[in-house]
């Protein structure tokens, strides 16, 4: 029961993390990625390499560095941020909307096969397995210990990035990513380099899938090519949809309800008499009939994105200027005067 | 009514040019939407860019202000040459415009549309968000104090929490030219300000051009209207087919038969029906 429970628990906070990553990429900047998953599993893949000793069992592994927790993670990070940056590079000063996604699903499948094929990178479709598990040792903690130890781990890092994403999202930096999504146009006009404010969204973004990708591969402790089908980008954008694009809350409420209840609850529910494996697959198929309900009745999502009012920047409106506007109106009022008077003497 | 100052020479050569541009062409697949333009903008002043439907004035703003690339001629700021920059690099050199249909950030405040055109922002930067909290708190701050004073000019303060999207087309004819206007411009473009805006809104629209004037703002309006460009504008380039087919001012250019022909006679005779 607890392995269950913290199990939830950890995909909760682990999509949280990978929501917001997606959040700010397209919430907030307006970036079709539907290459995500392809970045978190580079994340993840890196992590692994990172973290393993060079030869276990005598198997080897690119890289081998044996870096212990915090460091194997940023590093699996910092890889996705780089292939992001690249990845941005070549599409995004080019190509907009639906002809960005469209390269960058390509992308994710290309990614995919290369990952599948090219054995001595990342082992190919048997992937990495027996990853190390943080702390497991130095902590003396058994199975059962150890997911629940990793739970909360997740947690206190979705609360540091989380003050980190709202902190740019807060700030003048957010508020020209949403210029950019808005009208890119209109964006650039009023002084913005929009490539290098989409650069830095998918970076930025990037990295929260590289870092949510490390935990997923140590928390496990194995990943391949079956953990990161291309379609898997599907349901962060589902979490998101149904969550709130533009809100970092709505990315945990969406986390709790598509990730955490549709996905990874049936597979603890008892079979349907008959039909072994059946409800596995139930998940998907429920995914996809709350995200057409979400779009249809609540296309803002759950937790909607908020508007930042006046005081939030440090002012203090005035109260509310009736005397202004009024000045206002007996100003137009005077115009049209002049106005009829000029008619007049024509 | 004129605010022109007789004394003032007329195609100003001999003030030094804010904006220059020569032999500038655009072709749209095999239409010649712009075929060498050329033209300059007198410091400090108001100039209007008149001529008929598809004369290309829309294409020679969206040139101007780096929206689209000439295929050939050359563009100047001052004495700085501009051509094939991008907007956001001609709009940091101080060439601000707004959009013939207004384009506002829909989903962002009025307050925030404002700010997001505030010019040398901190808070753009990655590092300076993540290191710098203090500097950037202080800079929204002062922004957000010139952004409501500009709203109150404007006649938005009342909706500077409204989404842009809700506003009217009038009150989004104003935000773009408030807009415009916290990006502190030395060179204004505004493409059509008054279109589809009521005639009351036309004179207050027309007040707040020529307090930029005053300010020292040097303003390029593409306009309609002859009766506004009477009233407001010191200076006046007339394009057809691409082409400029003269400048000056615009009571002397009703004598230019040319001018009258291609332009000016159907529309005066439209104006002075009503």
């Amino acid at each position: 029961m607890t392995y269950y429970v913290f199990t939830l628990v950890f995909f909760l906070f682990d999509y949280f993390i990978l929501a917001m990553g997606l959040n700010i990429q397209y919430g907030v900047t307006g970036i079709l990625n539907f290459a995500y998953i392809g970045f978190v599993a580079v994340g993840a893949y890196v992590t692994g390499v990172a973290a393993m000793p060079s030869n276990i069992n005598g198997e080897h592994y690119i890289l081998g560095l044996g870096l212990p927790f915090p460091l194997n993670t940023l590093l699996g990070g910092i890889a996705a941020m780089g292939l992001s940056a690249l990845v941005a590079l070549i599409t995004l000063r080019r190509l907009r909307t639906d002809y960005l996604a469209i390269v960058l699903i390509s992308l994710s499948l290309v990614l995919y096969d290369f990952c599948n094929n090219y054995v001595s990178l990342f082992n190919g479709a048997d992937g990495l397995y027996n990853v190390p598990e943080p702390f497991a040792q130095s902590l003396g903690l058994g199975a059962n210990g150890f997911i629940v130890f990793f739970a909360c781990l997740t947690g206190v890092v979705s609360l540091i990035l989380l003050f980190v994403m709202r902190r740019v999202m807060r700030a003048p930096l957010g508020r020209t990513f949403r210029a950019v999504r808005d009208d890119h146009v209109t964006a650039a006009a009023l002084g913005k380099d929009t490539f290098r404010m989409q650069l830095k969204a998918m970076m930025i973004g990037s990295f929260f899938a590289g870092i949510g990708g490390g935990l997923l591969i140590q928390f496990g402790g194995s990943f391949n090519p079956t953990a990161w089908l291309p379609g898997e980008t599907f349901v962060v954008f589902a979490v998101l949809i149904v969550g709130g694009a533009g809100n970092n809350m709505g990315m945990f409420v969406g986390a709790l309800l598509v990730e955490t209840l549709l996905i990874h609850l049936p597979a603890f529910l008892p079979e349907i008499p008959g039909h072994p494996g059946l409800i596995e697959y139930f998940d998907l198929a429920l995914v996809g009939i709350v995200l057409m309900v979400m779009l249809w009745v609540r296309p803002q999502g759950i937790v909607p994105e908020r508007l930042r009012r006046t005081p939030s920047f440090g002012v203090t409106p005035k109260l509310d200027d009736e005397a202004g506007e009024l000045d206002r109106t007996t100003a137009l009022a005077g115009v049209k005067v002049a106005v009829a008077g000029t008619e007049e003497a024509r | 009514m004129s605010v022109v100052d007789p004394s003032r020479p007329a195609a100003s050569t001999s003030v030094s040019p804010a904006l220059r541009c020569e032999g500038l062409t655009k072709a749209f697949q095999g239409v010649h939407a712009v075929n060498g333009a050329a033209f300059s903008i007198p410091e400090g002043q108001i100039t209007a860019l008149i001529g008929p439907n598809g004369a290309g004035k829309t294409t020679v703003v969206n040139m101007l202000s780096g929206a689209m690339k000439s295929d050939s001629g050359r563009m100047f700021i001052g004495e700085t040459e501009t051509t094939g920059w991008p907007s956001h690099k001609v709009a940091r050199h101080g060439l601000l415009r707004t959009f013939q249909l207004s384009r506002e950030l829909g989903g962002l405040t009025v307050l925030e549309n404002l700010l997001t055109a505030a010019p040398n922002q901190a808070g753009d930067s990655l590092v300076n968000v993540l290191l710098r909290p203090g500097l950037i708190e202080r800079q929204e701050r002062e922004n957000a104090e010139r952004a409501l004073q500009l709203l109150e000019v404007y006649g938005l303060y009342r909706h500077r929490d409204t989404p842009a999207r809700e506003l009217s087309g009038g009150q989004k004819k104003l935000l773009e030219i408030a807009r415009a206007v916290m990006g502190s411009p030395r060179i204004l473009l505004l493409d059509e300000p008054m279109a589809g805006v009521n005639p009351a809104l036309i004179d207050v629209l027309g007040g707040y051009i020529r307090d930029l004037k005053k300010d020292g703002v040097t303003i390029l309006m593409v306009e309609h209207n002859l009766g506004v460009v009477e009233q407001i504008c010191d200076h006046v380039i007339v394009l057809a087919e691409g082409r400029t087919l003269a400048t000056g001012r615009l009571a002397d250019l009703r004598q230019n038969t040319e001018v009258v022909k291609a332009y000016l006679g159907e529309v005066m005779d439209a104006s002075s029906a009503d």
